[in-house]
């Protein structure tokens, strides 16, 4: 019996540390912004209790559409998994093959994760600029744009999201690739010898023997870029703080608008639940989909 | 790292006994004057004069960024913790949601020693209930600038002056393929830059006064008629096509580097604008309807402002403190060209740049003024107003959509 | 390359080496996708060296038409960026081994000792990965406010290793499950306890997870930049991001100077990036042992 009680406080010790940071500095904020998204309050002075309508509001307001903003970060998400993933794979797992430059490769293409979102916001701003940004310039060089016109791109209400997108993607396949190369390398070399021995070809080695190995890193990346993208910000916000008339809002900024700059806590506050909500609920989705592997 | 770890503790000891050996208490002012900040030599100048004649007190100053601040201020007033004893903010609602909730020292009391050097105009913006409750540092207008030399390619050497030779104006310059206007499409403050002018010249300040504060209708005939005007002038092209994804300061470049004739922004660039060159000059912007405005009527007034907390050390004092600084921070700022006094001007102003001197006496000639409406109206108002004004830019909504939809959403 | 006999271990040698069509196609695509990745390097460089005239209008993807390197020196002067560089190094450096320590000792304890509500509690940690930021500032502020941590290094420390931590214990699961139960059981019966067990087995071969959780505790850490300006006040505990924002005025800002205060901000971590990248890689390798 002793030993039992002895056993379980081993178990609480070992999850205090990170219990105390958690609650401390997480759970108090999500709780607080579930009360806060139940009242109207302008962030100081008194507060009135309106119930749910913070919630009805954000998505019938006709300046304030966290329907569209969803939307937009559904669909980033949507894009990083099925583009940016699978192009961070495919590039590990070539590096990992041991290409000549492995490690050269391997660090280049890390750097854009290393440099400020300014400067990365910054530059795209240039390379997208109408009149003598790289695309335009490109474009007209290869006769598909006219010398004198230029597509907008970041102002443009029609291309903005799409082109704003791009970036995002950019930035962080290096670090995806990362993850993925580190558990490439891990494969035990017993596993993909006996394969080529049998007769594997690169591509049945890759499907049948790596992948499923790498699983558990692969499950750590696609929760990382969706739930990234759900709560993306940085980016968006240096590139077209939004605009052209909000077409290219994502909840966070949305959000960030509402709570500081509207002064609308209440409405901020239940953009952050919604958030934290859809977050969550593809995080468990995520895992279930890679159930199957017993790490988790 | 045994090395880092000693260092970093014998600095924190060196602090603490240096902290123990002074007797002055120290009182700390939280600002925008990052040290990059064109006021900040003035802050620093009247922050000196303060420390060397106090014998009780001393003074830190703690600046922070911009935008960032705002956000700092905000959540800093929300916990009604680790608030500094005087602040930085600025004027009507950013200020009025402060001392709606009891955060801010009432200054009636310090306020009589100074009166003499502000007008009530002057203090009109951060007055709540006949109480003041903040001293005005600059204060500052739209202003259009113009590039003489542009105009000169496409035909005038004089700047218009009705609206109908803006007009032309503009005709002349898409013709000769110079881009009127530049505008930063990607910061909704700068689109109002250009619409809150037109409202003025065509229903006066005080119809656009009344808009704001709800005593007439967004939705009125001169409303739907100036922003016609902008969406005309969109659509013939007098803004550069470019524009929906510019940022200010690409803006101001472009202007100064001679790409767009007119370029429509805040009289704090006045000092910037006049260091291009002669060419550059400030122009008021006509009159489009003279039944109900008049030349210099502007857009702007006094924003930039000093409080003290109600929790401050010792209020008072705080309250001193701040109006002496707002003095010297008025006549800096004036001196440099960064905006416009606030405070009467009783001290040599012949090194004031001819741009800025030109808006001055734009100023003093004017019949009325009304606020920047992002400042004018509460934050929550604002963001709507703000995002109605980026819906008709970029052709979503229709002038008359526009008058309606504020009408309703904010009346 | 002193690890070329251990990576001939792994399969990659296995796979040959023949020069081909689609070998060379491969080549020019990693080749172009690496200039993509270096010409920010290159254009965060040129755009230090220039002002606004020349980065916003006249000349922004070239190279500079004056080389001003008098921005390097502003940067300095008004940025503060070496004070401001050691107290990101230490508030990073704490974050990850905060962040490290404590998704390892609650990864065991989720994995590998025996108790009901262990798969719930490894859920609940995963709201973590759920939180925007800008919602937590008020709350956060009025919680560090009130145990007295407002203005101080554990004002960043507490949250980035709290906002690191899901992230880190999903990582951790991931690289624990891989570690053979036989060898917990073998210190076991050596007359090891769950502490022994922890630090003995499961630290050392855990070394290969701290690069992965580091990696990622430091990319949250080092350019974050709004809850360094709102906890902190005044010089003592600034930040590099809060320094480089500082170079904004109100309504003017020099860009030559903060493009040269990021790259100061920037360059030294490129650096132990690719200083470190060859041990990165080896001690994934290392960890290659375990299968």
């Amino acid at each position: 019996m002793k030993k039992k009680f002895g056993y379980r406080v081993n178990i609480l010790l070992f999850l205090l540390p990170a219990l105390f940071l958690f609650i401390s500095v997480l759970i108090a904020p999500i709780v607080m912004s579930a009360y806060y998204s139940l009242f109207k309050w302008k962030g100081v002075g008194p507060m009135t209790f309106i119930g749910f309508q913070n919630y009805s509001d954000i998505f019938t307001m006709k300046t304030v559409n966290a329907g569209r903003t969803l939307k937009n970060a559904l669909l980033l998400a949507a894009f990083s998994t099925v583009i940016q993933l699978p192009f961070a794979l495919w590039l590990a797992l070539k590096l990992a093959k041991g290409i000549k430059g492995e490690r050269g490769f391997l660090s280049i293409y890390f750097m854009p994760v290393l440099i400020s979102t300014v400067v990365i916001g910054q530059l795209w701003i240039k390379i997208y600029d109408g009149d003598n940004g790289l695309v335009n310039v490109a474009l007209r060089a290869v006769g598909l744009l006219g010398e004198k016109d230029m597509i907008v791109w970041l102002g443009d209400k029609n291309i903005a999201l799409w082109a704003a997108f791009v970036p995002i993607l950019w930035q962080y396949v290096g670090y995806h690739m990362l993850l993925m190369y580190a558990g490439i390398k891990s494969v035990p070399p017993e596993l993909s010898e006996a394969a080529m021995l049998d007769g594997c070809t690169e591509g049945q080695l890759n499907r049948y023997i790596i992948i499923p190995y790498i699983k558990p890193i692969l499950k750590v990346s696609v929760i990382f870029a969706v739930t990234g993208s759900l709560k993306s910000y940085d980016l968006i916000k240096v590139l077209t703080n939004g605009g052209p008339a909000s077409t290219t809002e994502v909840p966070s900024i949305l959000m960030y608008r509402q709570l500081f700059l509207a002064n609308s806590y209440g409405r901020g506050s239940a953009i952050a639940v919604l958030l934290i909500a859809l977050c969550f609920a593809f995080a468990l989705l995520i895992n279930l989909a890679f159930k199957g592997d017993d790490t988790i | 790292m045994k090395k880092v770890i000693a260092l970093v503790l014998a600095t924190i000891m060196l602090l603490s006994f240096a902290s123990a050996l002074a007797e002055k208490e120290e009182l700390i002012l939280w600002s925008i004057a990052v040290e990059s900040d064109a006021n900040t030599p003035a802050y620093n100048a009247a922050i000196e004069a303060f420390n060397a004649s106090s014998e009780e007190y001393v003074l830190t100053m703690q600046p922070t960024e911009n935008e960032a601040y705002k956000t700092k201020i905000k959540a800093a007033m929300s916990a009604g913790a680790g608030l500094p004893d005087i602040f930085f903010t600025w004027s009507m609602s950013f200020l009025g949601d402060f001392v709606a909730a009891g955060r801010v020292y009432c200054l009636d009391g310090v306020l009589p020693a100074y009166k003499d050097e502000l007008t009530d105009t002057m203090l009109a913006n951060t007055t709540y209930d006949g109480a003041h409750y903040g001293v005005p540092l600059t204060m500052n207008v739209v202003t259009l600038f113009a590039n003489m030399d542009l105009l000169a390619q496409a035909g005038w050497d004089k700047a218009p002056e009705t609206y109908e030779e803006l007009i032309a104006c503009c005709d002349d310059l898409v013709a000769a393929g110079i881009i009127p206007f530049g505008v930063a499409g990607k910061e909704n403050w700068c689109l109002s830059e250009y619409t809150e002018p037109l409202l003025v010249k065509t229903i006066g300040a005080q119809g656009l006064k009344d808009c704001y504060t709800g005593a007439a209708s967004w939705n009125q005939e001169g409303v739907i008629k100036a922003m016609t005007i902008f969406t005309d002038m969109l659509a013939k092209g007098y803004f550069d096509p470019n524009a929906a994804a510019m940022g200010n300061e690409e803006v101001k470049q472009a202007f100064l580097g001679g790409k767009t004739a007119f370029y429509q922004n805040g009289s704090w660039n006045c000092g910037e604008v006049a260091a291009a060159g002669d060419a550059f000059v400030a122009i008021p912007f006509p009159v489009i309807d003279a039944e109900k405005a008049t030349l210099y009527e502007m857009v702007g007034g006094p924003n930039d402002t000093l409080a003290v907390t109600a929790s401050a050390k010792n209020p008072e004092v705080c309250a001193q403190i701040a109006f002496e600084m707002g003095r010297t921070i008025a006549r800096e700022g004036n001196l440099i060209g960064s905006g416009l006094p606030a405070w009467a001007v009783n001290y040599d102003t012949s090194s004031v740049n001819r741009i800025s001197a030109s808006v001055a006496d734009m100023v003093a000639q004017s019949q009325g003024m009304v606020l920047f409406g992002d400042n004018f109206l509460s934050a929550e108002q604002a963001d709507i107003y703000l995002n109605y004004i980026a819906l008709l830019f970029a052709g979503e909504i229709s002038a008359v959509e526009f008058a309606e939809g504020l009408a309703a959403e904010l009346q | 390359m002193s690890s070329s006999a251990k990576e001939s271990r792994t399969f990659a040698m296995t796979a040959g080496r023949k020069v081909t069509f689609s070998s060379v196609i491969v080549y020019i695509i990693l080749i172009i996708w690496a200039l993509t990745c270096l010409f920010p390097v290159y254009w965060m460089f040129t755009f230090s060296l220039k002002d606004n005239a020349e980065i916003f209008f006249r000349n922004p993807i070239g190279l500079p038409e004056n080389w001003i390197w008098d921005n390097y020196k502003t940067a300095m002067n008004i940025g503060h960026m070496d004070k401001y560089f050691l107290n990101s190094l230490i508030v990073t450096v704490s974050s990850i081994v905060l962040t490290m320590l404590a998704a390892a000792m609650a990864t065991y304890a989720m994995t590998r000792l025996v108790w009901k509500g262990r798969k719930m509690m490894n859920k609940f940690f995963m709201l973590g990965l759920t939180i925007p930021i800008h919602a937590s500032v008020v709350p956060l502020y009025v919680v560090l406010s009130r145990v007295g941590l407002l203005n101080s290094y554990w004002s960043l420390i507490f949250p980035y290793s709290a906002f690191a931590l899901a992230m880190a214990i999903l990582i951790c699961n991931g690289f624990m499950g891989d570690i053979p139960y036989d060898l917990d059981e073998a210190a076991f019966l050596d007359g090891c306890g769950v502490w022994g067990i922890f630090f003995r087995v499961i630290v050392p071969l855990m070394i290969p997870a701290v690069s992965t959780v580091g990696i990622y505790t430091f990319l949250q850490c080092w350019n974050e930049l709004m809850f360094s300006t709102i906890f902190n006040s005044g010089e003592a505990y600034k930040t590099l991001p809060v320094g480089v924002q500082d170079l904004c005025g109100e309504h003017k800002a020099d860009w030559g100077p903060i493009g040269a205060a990021l790259a100061i901000a920037t360059i030294p971590t490129l650096i132990v990036y690719v200083l470190l990248s060859k041990r990165i890689q080896e001690s994934f390798i290392a960890g290659a042992v375990k299968g």
